[in-house]
């Protein structure tokens, strides 16, 4: 098997509040159509390395990204870098469920129109595929225009899936999307997220090591801002080449 | 004495107390409203809504123009004040959030809100009346468009920051930029709130009569003309009550009541949308 490269990580140090470096030296390649798994404990930075693939740090002030990241060749930490164009190729989904106050059919249609689409007819369609697409449409569709808050936590995040799907990015970075749901709707996505990587790349943040051994391809794991190990997860979880990565998986910290 | 029995005797003065001080502050409100009822409600009949006020001394006529003025004079204040303080409150919730010079507007406003209202009308009188030499209807939509924006700027910058940062992080991730993401994201959330802020703001201003004596004055004829002085409810029932005619006083009562009515149906309102807000 060959694998293509989505996005590449070179050298890479990330530093908060001015100083604070929370990412040191991070190289890494993420392969296309792989789900990738970063795990590591609380505070390792793998949320933090996860947010510069969109540039998620830009919202806040006095951060500073020193390295790149090469995404199909371009730098994509470079200053010049249209930060919109970025986002709607790299959605995120979140640790919490995010639906807008709007209806269902509005919460989807919503990257959409961002991205300019306004014919009707090509709204809708694009819509229940996107909501096919991530496993909803069966429950939803008798429902389009109920608030999107009137969904369960599970079918809140798998609308958010759909909704990031809709504007057909490229890459999905996931942080932790299954930390607020019960053991079913977890499984949905976790199945979700396999069946997406036919036509997306992932990258994936967990807490949950067993999560990351079902979905993942490809797992890094983080420690105290340095990337410790990167491999096939198959490799990871079973003969790591770290003993603190051993130490990590098998639970004796973290 | 055993300790559960002081705790006993403790508990019951502070309820004797707690309920006397209740039963003062209600027995003022009771009364007041009984008697605007009573005097109000007599008083009120169709000639009151449909004409102006007849001579002096005679019977009849009504407080049409003071009805009209009050109206264009709240209105136009709401139209100055409403979008001075959701912008401002835009401002300091999302643009200045977390700043040292956002934590200090606020304070002002807070300060600002509890100034007496007779202050603003003297200010305005200074800023306006004065320079342009002679009352008008604007100077009063001014007057109480002032005592409105630092409400509305504040429930604003409240209701904005009650919307999780991680909704507006979510939308940024779709690629939508800071001003759809406030429009088209938050203000939806905060939506209900907001419009409870304007509602009881509107309800704030109605009543006020102070900033009125040196802005728009008052007038005893129908007019619609903003430039010149204009009637208002409050500033007439301030009149009809001091004048000397038994007609006058009985037409006070019934503008006092309206006026009740509405505020309260203003109120009601603002507090319908705060409950209609939590259900969603």
């Amino acid at each position: 098997m060959t694998l293509a490269i989505e996005l590449e990580v070179k050298n890479l140090d990330f530093y908060y509040n001015a100083d604070v470096r929370a990412l040191q030296d991070i190289s890494l390649p993420i392969y296309k159509n792989n789900v990738t798994a970063l795990i590591g404990p609380s505070g390792c930075g793998k949320t933090t390395l996860l947010r510069c693939f969109n540039r998620m740090h830009d919202l806040y002030p006095n951060h500073r990204y020193e390295g790149q990241i090469f995404f199909q060749g371009n730098n994509i930490l470079a200053n010049d870098v249209d930060l919109i164009n970025l986002r709607s190729r790299i959605g995120m989904v979140f640790q919490k469920p995010t639906p807008f106050p709007m209806s269902i059919v509005e919460n989807i249609a919503y990257g959409l129109k961002l991205k300019g689409v306004k014919n009707r007819g090509e709204l809708i369609g694009r819509v229940e595929q996107a909501l096919k697409h991530a496993a909803l449409w069966a429950e939803v569709r008798d429902k389009l225009n109920a608030s999107a808050y009137e969904l369960s936590g599970g079918q809140q995040q798998r609308l958010v899936i759909a909704r990031a799907l809709a504007v057909e990015p490229e890459v999905l970075l996931f942080d932790e999307p299954t930390s607020a749901l019960d053991p079913l709707s977890t499984a949905k996505i976790e199945e979700l997220v396999v069946t997406l990587k036919k036509d997306i790349s992932i990258i994936i943040v967990t807490h949950n090591m067993q999560q990351a051994a079902r979905v993942s391809d490809m797992t890094g794991f983080l420690y105290m801002g340095e990337l410790i190990e990167y491999g096939f997860t198959e490799k990871i979880f079973t003969n790591p080449d770290k003993k603190q990565t051993d130490d990590y998986i098998t639970g004796r910290f973290g | 004495m055993n300790i559960e029995k002081k705790r006993e005797i403790e508990g019951f003065i502070a309820l004797a107390l707690s309920s006397l001080a209740a039963m003062i502050g209600l027995f003022w409100l009771v009364f007041i409203l009984g008697d605007v009822i009573i005097h109000g409600i007599g008083a009120l009949n169709i000639s009151f809504f449909l004409h102006d006020p007849v001579p002096a001394g005679m019977e009849g006529g009504g407080l049409r123009h003071a009805f009209i003025g009050q109206l264009m004079i709240t209105i136009f204040a709401t139209l100055i004040g409403v979008p001075i303080g959701i912008l401002g409150g835009t401002f300091l919730a999302e643009y200045a959030r977390r700043t040292r010079f956002a934590r200090v507007i606020s304070v002002l406003a807070d300060i600002i809100v509890s100034v007496p209202s007779i202050v603003v009308g003297t200010f305005i009188y200074a800023l306006l009346v004065r320079p342009l030499g002679h009352f008008s209807g604007w100077a009063g939509a001014v007057a109480l468009s002032v005592i409105m924006i630092p409400v509305v700027l504040r429930t604003t910058e409240d209701m904005l920051s009650m919307v999780p940062w991680t909704l507006r992080e979510a939308a940024f991730a779709l690629g939508a930029p800071y001003y759809k993401v406030i429009i088209q994201v938050v203000y939806r959330g905060a939506a209900a709130g907001i419009l409870t802020g304007v509602i009881l703001s509107i309800a704030r201003v109605a009543g006020e009569t102070a900033p009125l004596l040196f802005t728009s004055f008052n007038n005893n004829f129908f007019s619609w003309d903003m430039n010149r002085p204009i009637a208002s409810l409050t500033v007439t029932i301030f009149q009809y009550a001091m004048g000397p005619y038994e007609s006058w006083h009985h037409q006070a009562w019934a503008a006092a009541f309206v006026i009740t009515v509405f505020i309260l149906i203003l109120t009601l309102l603002g507090r319908f949308f705060l409950k209609w807000r939590y259900k969603h």
